[in-house]
């Protein structure tokens, strides 16, 4: 075994336990006919009725005094099922977690299952209408989606080595990309994405809805006051608006509650005034995801 | 803010009308807070399952919808309209 599985695993960060990526258990929950099945409705998937009630106006219909809270009790289980036979046309068991970028080249070079592919962002190609080529997926899952033309992309070649996934990942980051992993379905994780607002569902459902669909990642972000220096370029990096540039006193406040501690400021700061910090250390913080 | 209610017409755009959601998405482009999917029809029946072909455009998430009627604009098919 790897020094990431002993180090880790279960009750500290999930996402670093090798088990969950292996082609063992993607073949004992039998996996590739549930994966094919999914991704090829997966446009459709916030218009398919569930349980009487489909997506759509699910703002609204989560305000309703007392369907509104039963219809967020049934979305939030089925998200968090762990169940053995989850349903394709549904999403279950499909939790995910903010990464920083460190995190996430750890992944796609030490436990990420081959082979690794580099497909059109399907968040954005249903709901921006374009083709950006940045989900980067392993293991059963990109077989599955070598089925699926409108997933591929023609110019640039989708199956990638693990050098070229972790450039990717860095320069998706630089980009101020939000790199999230993902269960698909519990226990099984094969995908990291790089997400921005409002294009990505998990982050529309999280922070429009308030439905618990993504944590916010084991880190939070830490300003060094006396370092910065006030040039506002981290603000635009942020895709969860905490951070604000305040003109009296020269430098960025950071809303702590907004942030999901991914890293992608951290990029543009030329003053070295920002870091990332464990959640756990940070007093206020520690157990908000 | 009260309930907004966009609706499209489903003779104008998609596998029934003239324009092609997959090569039109003007309305997506233009959406800021992105309000609209695309998606394929469930009401057909596809020949091949991988490569569907009759797509729609459904408007998913009228509550982020700021009312700036730019879709109502751009819309080739004046399809799109919006009340609240």
């Amino acid at each position: 075994m790897c020094k990431w599985c002993m180090k880790h695993g279960i009750g500290q960060k999930w996402y670093m336990n090798a088990k969950n990526y292996s082609n063992q258990l993607a073949d004992e929950y039998n996996l590739q006919e549930y994966l094919t099945e999914q991704w090829m409705n997966f446009e459709a998937v916030y218009i398919r009725k569930i349980a009487g009630l489909s997506s759509k106006g699910l703002g609204y219909k989560l305000q309703m005094p007392i369907i509104g809270k039963i219809l967020r009790w049934t979305v939030e289980r089925m998200i968090h099922g762990t169940v053995r036979h989850p349903n394709p046309i549904r999403a279950d068991g499909h939790i995910g977690q903010v990464i920083p970028m460190e995190d996430a080249q750890i992944i796609l070079s030490e436990l990420a299952a081959e082979p690794i592919v580099e497909t059109y962002c399907m968040c954005r190609k249903m709901q921006r209408g374009v083709n950006y080529q940045c989900c980067i997926n392993f293991g059963v899952l990109s077989e599955v989606l070598e089925k699926l033309p409108r997933f591929i992309p023609k110019e640039r070649a989708h199956r990638i080595s693990r050098e070229e996934a972790m450039e990717r990942i860095e320069e998706h980051n630089k980009n101020g990309l939000v790199s999230t992993v993902w269960y698909q379905p519990f226990p099984y994780i094969n995908a990291i994405c790089n997400c921005e607002s409002p294009e990505c569902g998990a982050l529309r459902l999280r922070n429009d809805f308030d439905l618990m669909i993504m944590s916010k990642a084991e880190y939070i972000i830490h300003l060094d006051q006396d370092k910065c220096q006030g040039c506002k370029q981290c603000v635009v990096m942020c895709q969860w608006n905490a951070i604000r540039y305040i003109p009296s006193i020269k430098r960025v406040i950071i809303d702590y509650d907004k942030c999901f501690g991914c890293g992608v400021c951290r990029h543009a700061c030329k003053h070295d005034a920002l870091k990332l910090i464990p959640r756990k250390e940070f007093g206020g913080f520690n157990g908000h995801y | 803010m009260g309930k907004t209610k966009i609706k499209i017409d489903y003779s104008k755009c998609g596998p029934e009308g003239n324009v092609d959601p997959r090569e039109c998405a003007k309305c997506l482009n233009v959406c800021d807070p992105c309000v609209f999917l695309r998606h394929e029809d469930l009401k057909y029946k596809e020949e091949n399952v991988y490569d569907p072909q009759h797509w729609k455009i459904t408007a998913i998430w009228p509550s982020v919808c700021t009312r700036c009627l730019k879709c109502v604009e751009i819309c080739p098919e004046n399809a799109i309209t919006i009340k609240w």
